[in-house]
């Protein structure tokens, strides 16, 4: 299973100001909070653990097939790791200097990821695009549909697939992470 | 306070966070923040955080959990002015 979120940093900037009094203690535990205290770049630290969050309740309901819910400080942030219900996904995050993205999975092999700078706010045409790339059919043949718990589904020539997909798009950038098997 | 002056009390609150204009002017009960006012969800915390200080009240993890749509932010709302 796999989930994956991307996080702008310069709109995360204008639209979020994580030093508003109580900001931090809704959605980070004591010992994240710590984290961010004494990181070199808090604000990078800020948005690494948020993206973690993101991309671990992700995978994490896709998984188990839950109701969309609103529990960011339940996942808990370790270096590669997030812990939820007892459960651990594994992260990978990738700084750059625009962006975070952060892939939660629990499985390493199996999964392909990609982040592409987005304007237009097409990115579902493109991600169509790379799809259709990757299972070899053309653009038109490739539909994205959400489930009724909001979770996304590829569908070619109108058929199922169980191809898993997490997508994630913020400001500039947007990016997904795909399980074909 | 009833339903209607709460849900014009929260509309206020939500604007600024509001990315799909087209879903405010449409508001209803159903509303759902992410999916149909693309309302960032860093920024969701931010909605809790002006709910708390427009209506006196603090909204725990329980509370905070459910606050995805309209609805469950006014029931959540009216269930803690309730035992303030």
């Amino acid at each position: 299973m796999i989930g994956n979120d991307i996080v702008d940093l310069k709109i995360a900037s204008l639209q979020s100001n994580w030093k508003r009094k109580g900001w931090l203690q809704k959605i980070f535990t004591q010992s994240e909070q710590n984290l961010i205290a004494h990181a070199e770049n808090p604000d990078q630290m800020v948005w690494k653990l948020w993206s973690m969050k993101e991309a671990a309740y992700k995978a994490h309901q896709r998984r188990f097939s839950l109701l969309p819910k609103y529990n960011p400080k339940d996942f808990i942030c370790h270096d590669t790791t997030v812990d939820i219900d007892g459960f651990v996904y594994q992260t990978i995050s990738k700084y750059e200097e625009d962006y975070i993205h952060s892939i939660a999975y629990t499985n390493r092999d199996d999964f392909i990821s990609k982040v592409f700078v987005d304007t237009s706010k097409q990115y579902k045409n493109q991600v169509k695009y790379y799809v259709g790339n990757l299972l070899n059919v053309h653009i038109s043949a490739v539909t994205l549909q959400k489930d009724a718990n909001r979770i996304p589904n590829i569908r070619i020539n109108n058929k199922e697939t169980k191809a898993v997909l997490s997508l994630s798009s913020h400001g500039s950038f947007s990016a997904f992470t795909i399980i074909l098997y | 306070m009833t339903n209607e002056d709460l849900l014009s009390k929260l509309k206020t609150i939500i604007e600024p966070y509001v990315q799909n204009q087209e879903g405010l002017q449409n508001l209803s009960e159903n509303t759902n923040f992410i999916d149909d006012l693309e309302i960032n969800s860093a920024n969701l915390v931010d909605v809790i955080l002006d709910v708390e200080d427009e209506f006196g009240i603090e909204i725990d993890n329980d509370g905070m959990d459910k606050m995805l749509t309209v609805k469950a932010s006014i029931e959540v709302i009216q269930d803690k002015l309730a035992s303030k």
